[in-house]
């Protein structure tokens, strides 16, 4: 079996309204992998910068997979909210990057889309809040079902990765 | 065979806590650790130390400057559980009480090098503006019991926080005998010791028409 090792940070975010920000992330597998050690979703603590509009989440991600194939490459889905005082959230865009197939540090930059609703319910959104909002997250990892959505563009999340990988060489794949 | 196959592997981190740069508070310090999974294990060096309390620069660069040095070397079996250093930023405020400036955490850069990170910290809030006025006031603020929170990924979504500031570290990481369990780390100009040179294969001659193969 070869085996991936995920070890690095969701370290923040930039380009979003300032305002208290987290993020919800999910570890998405084909079915031929399995998940050995290392939690697989998470939300991150909500921060509002006190200077510039990139707020720092230093979420640690470590996780441990074994696969017998590279179908279904992992993936990471973000969502990412804001918070106000009142403890309301409202959603600020979603996002996908798959985790990068060579070994070593990357710097990922994921750039986020939220669905953009009719012009009464923009406006609505500006003054009050709450926009439309996926029902099922299959829009955010399927391509196949994409077509049926308008977006806007939204901040970036930052991620640092290492990846130490194992095993693959022995079965001929290179990375 | 001749090379007996080693059962654990060794990494090594040198470096230096080098600057940090906040708006408020003077005479900074801080204390640092790490913190490492199950499989993981100190063998030497230190693995918590406090910092030398620094002051602001007094040129247009308003730095504060530690030089602090870091090194320690562990052993592993597992990537599992990589070690993080944990940094805690405190410092006087306005009223020269002893408040927190910042955490912050970054795991030890896996690939062997010189890696230079500048890392954000970051101060929990107080849930209500009553309660962030009176710790003002009263320079109480709101602090994690245990600073190895930051390093778990459980339990921080009901964390609220404020950034501010940030932390220049430099790591140089080694490593022994990390290729030789089959782990690649992106090294590069290096190959995992498994995958030794492939031997040519030996040259096959087809006899030609009218000639034997003897």
């Amino acid at each position: 079996m070869a085996e991936i090792h995920i070890i690095g940070q969701i370290t923040g975010a930039s380009g979003f309204p300032k305002a208290s920000l987290f993020c919800k992330w999910i570890l998405q597998l084909g079915g031929g992998w399995r998940v050995v050690e290392g939690l697989v979703e998470g939300q991150t603590q909500a921060d509002q910068s006190e200077v510039s509009d990139t707020v720092s989440w230093c979420h640690p991600l470590d996780i441990h997979l074994a696969t017998r194939g590279i179908q279904g490459w992992p993936r990471i889905m973000v969502q990412v909210y804001r918070q106000d005082d009142l403890s309301r959230i409202d959603l600020c865009g979603y996002g996908i990057i798959h985790i990068p197939t060579k070994a070593g540090h990357h710097t990922v930059t994921c750039h986020t889309w939220r669905p953009v609703g009719t012009f009464a319910e923009e406006l609505r959104r500006a003054f009050l809040g709450g926009g439309p909002q996926l029902l099922s997250t299959e829009f955010i990892h399927s391509a196949l079902e994409r077509y049926r959505l308008l977006t806007v563009a939204s901040g970036s999340v930052h991620f640092e990765l290492g990846i130490i990988l194992r095993n693959f060489e022995k079965y001929g794949v290179m990375c | 065979m001749s090379i007996s196959s080693p059962s654990v592997f060794l990494l090594n981190v040198t470096g230096q806590i080098e600057t940090g740069r906040f708006m408020g508070g003077d005479n900074l310090y801080f204390n640092y650790s790490f913190a490492s999974g199950q499989d993981w294990e100190v063998i030497l060096g230190l693995e918590e130390c406090a910092s030398q309390s620094a002051r602001r620069s007094d040129d247009e660069r308003q730095v504060f400057v530690w030089n602090f040095p870091i090194d320690i070397t562990f052993k592993s079996t597992n990537p599992f559980g990589w070690p993080q250093i944990v940094i805690c930023i405190y410092g006087k405020d306005f009223f020269e009480n002893e408040v927190i400036m910042g955490y912050t955490a970054c795991h030890i850069p896996i690939t062997p090098g010189i890696h230079t990170r500048r890392l954000t910290t970051f101060v929990p809030e107080s849930a209500s503006t009553v309660q962030k006025l009176m710790s003002w006031l009263t320079g109480r603020r709101p602090e994690f019991v245990d600073p190895k929170l930051i390093t778990q990924g459980r339990g921080r979504e009901v964390t609220r926080v404020r950034s501010q500031g940030e932390i220049t570290v430099t790591f140089n990481v080694m490593m022994k005998d990390f290729a030789k369990f089959g782990y690649d780390c992106g090294a590069t100009g290096r190959t995992p010791y498994l995958a030794a040179p492939v031997k040519p294969p030996p040259s096959i001659t087809v006899p030609r028409e009218g000639q034997s193969d003897a």
